[in-house]
């Protein structure tokens, strides 16, 4: 048998059919995403759910009604793409010139329900369906066996990348599409119906992706779940090939799945992983992308964080305290396991609200920081046998140096762009902890010891752990609220606001950014390694996407760029994880629920609308209120 | 003279601002009428209030007689509007020719394409050329011509002479004659007194938001003096 480099040539070219079919995947999710994201400036997180959605379809017209692949291939497409527009039409259309991080979020929340109800309906376990008997087998090609199957899903998505591209490049429509993706209003003047057009490329988009999964349906396992993952890596895709331009992510798609293909096939233990590396590689030598010319802006306004201008010294104090007093009566009423975890909670969302309500820089990443400080807690505490306050340390200085590199790479980029990054950096580090050594894999690692905090005091004992959590929790408060009121935290606010003109002001703002990120990581950590302490126990939970999604979730509940809103959302949203456990995967439709409503009803989350609504009622109050800002009309 | 465009008590507004404050003007069938005003005197968005371009603005516009100030921009193009935004708005990622093609026919009676690209010859050779390529006079020419093939019979020009060089703004002004000789209605907006003067039938000037005078063509050189004093020059 011949061999390459040591490969036997039938498994080199096996995988690297392996990698292109995965590649076609790629290309024509990225491409969905790219049509959608220049018409609309949103960043369609609910793309790998409408992917899934088109899958499953497949697969319940054909156990439920008997209807085949090739009439699923197009009853599938046209009712997740009519689904597409009515949420455009009833739910994005409320969004648009608001920022685009907006967009992504309630996407999110979508694609959150619609995984989570599925799951419910249909399990979460992965169901087999059928090759149509037109494409079975194969053919030998002599060097290698070709499954007909995977020419056709090659073909197929080929002539479906192509076609798409002809339609935006080369005709009418295409130039319609590209003239109100420059200038929207002009080509409305002209008497183009743009909303309609919007309405309808977010249809095709999503009819895209619903196509791409039931052409995956035969080769993957269908089921809830796949569209998320597969999300992720098309993100990176994104991010390498830069969102600019159609045959950019064509090419790139089917180039990264070539280069997993080889990957498997030379050094599978990093086949996972390699896609998120030659991200970083591309961030570092060409931010744009490599088919990228320009840089994003930071996007439209935000809601203005109803903060007032700076509390003083003294409300401050007062908060504290109350804080506080309310923590140490608290476990009378209220199960300490709860308040413990809920702490814990609040910790990692205040430090993920320092980055992403006072930096303006939305991590979609933060569980790797939370996860990894977990293992390293975990592992220092258990296997080298350190005193907890040094576990927790040690896990801490991981997560912070996790933050400097992995920050270093991601401010390049800011606004979605950066949200993709993180996320993308999150998943490499979520499949580390999968298949590394010692993180016990699925089954995390279990019976961390509590131990002696400084050797005296025994963290067995509730009372102490109580108190030992409450000191930590309170302790990342007070820092991060006097690190808001610093001069960096007032730079910091500046470079949000406005990066250009605090940059024209003399400030490094890339070296401030990092360092806000870095803190953001290590204070993250920080809860990561209590929490490793405090459960017992570090697993692979922590270190999962959705696990960024549920702190997102639990700052803009509460109110993100506030000081007490992500305490307040983090209370809120483990209390009803608490209570609301017996409702299995609903849990999930009822976060992407509560995502949804935030984004769409109140964007300043429970803590900003109280204080806006405190401020309406005294307007000769403390503070004065802030002006509502518009979205800019440039004359 | 039958009225093509009347615009009654406008009041409109960018976003918390109010700009214009009580426009009262019409142009009638064929006519050619200018507004002119300094920088921020509200005609660009009486411009864009007639086009249905601004969320928030009252009084009554009428187009033939129809009232079309509730209607939406790409309904009140259908209705026979066409417009050349300031600073042209010349599609920077189309060809020349996607550009020209862009609009769509809304009514018979357009020049057709090939009559268009004779009377802009630059623009016929450079039909393959990305929007982004072109001179500011090039611009200019590619903004006027691909509104005239849409069969619209009232343009509404903002400012085509802004930044141009003295011969190509003399291109334009016979280019403007022709399409008076055509029929065409047009309102356009200047601060350019010498370019409108002998081409516009009647001059409103515009100041914060209002019409303050009406000068008839034939007066034009005659108030040249206090036009320029209304211009600032």
């Amino acid at each position: 048998m011949t061999t390459i480099f040591g490969v036997p040539s039938a498994v080199l070219f096996g995988q690297l059919l392996l990698g292109l079919v995965n590649g076609a995947f790629y290309a024509m999710l990225s491409l969905g995403l790219a049509v959608i994201f220049g018409m609309m400036n949103i960043v369609n997180f609910a793309h790998g759910a409408q992917y899934m959605m088109g899958a499953m379809l497949a697969w319940l017209l054909f156990n439920f009604l008997g209807i085949g692949y090739w009439s699923a291939l197009v009853i599938a497409p046209l009712s997740v793409g009519l689904m597409g527009i009515a949420v455009e039409r009833f739910l994005l259309r409320r969004l648009y010139g608001l920022d685009h991080l907006y967009g992504m979020l309630l996407t999110f929340g979508l694609a959150l329900m619609a995984q989570g109800a599925l799951s419910n309906w249909f399990g979460s376990s992965g169901q087999p369906y059928a090759i149509p008997a037109e494409l079975a087998g194969g053919r030998n090609l002599g060097f290698m066996f070709l499954p007909n199957y995977r020419a056709w899903v090659l073909a197929a998505s080929l002539v479906v990348c192509l076609g798409t591209w002809y339609v935006v490049e080369r005709t009418r429509l295409g130039a319609y599409l590209r003239a109100a993706t420059e200038n929207p209003m002009l080509v409305q003047a002209f008497g183009i119906r743009v909303p309609r057009m919007i309405m309808l490329t977010y249809g095709a988009g999503v009819a895209l992706a619903a196509m791409a999964g039931v052409l995956a349906a035969p080769v993957y396992q269908v089921s809830p779940s796949m569209g998320a993952d597969l999300l992720i890596v098309v993100f990176a895709v994104v991010v390498i090939g830069g969102m600019g331009s159609i045959m950019g992510s064509i090419v790139t798609g089917f180039l990264v799945g070539l280069i997993e293909g080889l990957t498997k096939a030379f050094y599978p233990e990093l086949s996972s992983t390699v896609v998120f590396l030659v991200m970083a590689v591309v961030l570092m030598l060409r931010p744009a992308g490599l088919f990228g010319s320009r840089l994003d802006n930071a996007g439209g306004p935000h809601e203005a964080p109803a903060e007032a201008p700076s509390s003083s010294p003294r409300t401050q104090m007062v908060l504290v305290v109350t804080l506080a007093a309310s923590l140490i009566v608290a476990p009378l009423v209220i199960y300490p396991g709860f308040m413990m975890k809920a702490m814990i909670f609040a910790l990692f969302a205040s430090a993920f609200n320092l980055i992403a309500g006072y930096g303006r820089l939305v991590s979609f990443g933060h569980a790797m920081f939370l996860g990894s400080a977990g293992y390293v807690c975990g592992h220092a505490a258990k296997v080298w046998g350190l005193t907890p306050e040094l576990a927790i340390l040690t896990g801490t200085a991981t997560a912070a140096l996790l933050g400097l590199v992995s920050g270093w790479l991601a401010i390049r980029r800011s606004g979605i762009y950066f949200a993709m990054v993180t996320l993308a950096f999150a998943q490499m580090i979520y499949f580390v902890a999968l298949q590394a050594p010692f993180t016990g894999g699925e089954n995390g690692l279990q019976g961390v010891p509590r131990g002696m905090l400084f050797g005296w005091i025994d963290l067995s004992n509730p009372v102490n752990l109580y108190v030992f959590v409450t000191v930590i929790f309170l302790g990342g408060f007070v820092l991060i609220m006097r690190l808001v009121d610093s001069p960096f935290g007032r730079v910091l606010r500046a470079i949000s606001n406005h990066e250009a003109r605090a940059q024209s002001l003399g400030f490094e703002i890339d070296h401030y950014k990092c360092v806000a990120f870095t803190l953001s990581a290590a204070l993250a950590g920080l809860a990561g390694s209590t929490k490793a302490i405090v459960t017992q126990i570090a697993s692979l939970t922590d270190a999962h996407w959705s696990m960024s999604g549920e702190v997102l979730l639990m700052t803009f509940l509460g109110g993100v760029g506030t000081l007490l809103g992500p305490v307040i959302g983090a209370f809120v949203v483990v209390a009803m994880q608490n209570y609301l456990a017996g409702l299995g995967q609903w849990v999930a439709v009822i976060h992407g629920l509560i995502f949804a409503v935030c984004v769409l009803a109140f964007r300043r989350g429970i803590v900003g609308e109280a204080a806006a609504w405190w401020r309406r009622r005294k307007p000769h109050g403390a503070g004065p209120v802030p002006a509502p800002v518009q979205a800019a009309s440039g004359k | 003279m039958a009225e093509a465009l009347s615009v009654r008590r406008l009041e409109a507004w960018y976003g918390e601002s109010k700009v214009v404050h009580g426009m009262d003007f019409s142009v009638g069938e064929g006519e050619v009428v200018a507004l002119l005003g300094r920088n921020g005197a509200g005609k660009t968005t009486t411009l864009k209030a007639i086009m249905g371009l601004l969320q928030r603005r009252t009084g009554s516009i009428r187009l033939d007689g129809e009232e079309i100030i509730g209607a939406a921009p790409f309904d009140v193009a259908r209705k026979g509007i066409a417009f050349c935004p300031e600073e042209r708005g010349i599609f920077a990622s189309l060809s020349v020719r996607e550009n020209l093609l862009l609009p769509p026919k809304i009514a018979e009676g357009g020049i057709a394409l090939d009559e268009v690209l004779n009377l802009f010859p630059n623009l016929k050779e450079r039909l393959d050329s990305q929007g982004s390529k072109l001179s500011g006079g090039e611009q200019q020419m590619l903004a006027l011509a691909r509104i005239l093939r849409t069969g619209a019979r009232v343009l509404l020009l903002d400012e085509p002479t802004e930044g141009l060089a003295p011969v190509i703004i003399q291109q334009i002004g016979r280019m403007l004659s022709h399409l008076k000789s055509l029929g065409f209605t047009i309102l356009l907006v200047e601060q350019n007194a010498g370019f409108v003067c002998g081409l516009a039938d009647r001059h409103y000037v515009v100041e914060t938001g209002r019409v303050v005078d009406e000068i008839a063509g034939d007066e034009f050189e005659r108030r040249l003096e206090s036009v320029n004093n209304y211009l600032g020059l």
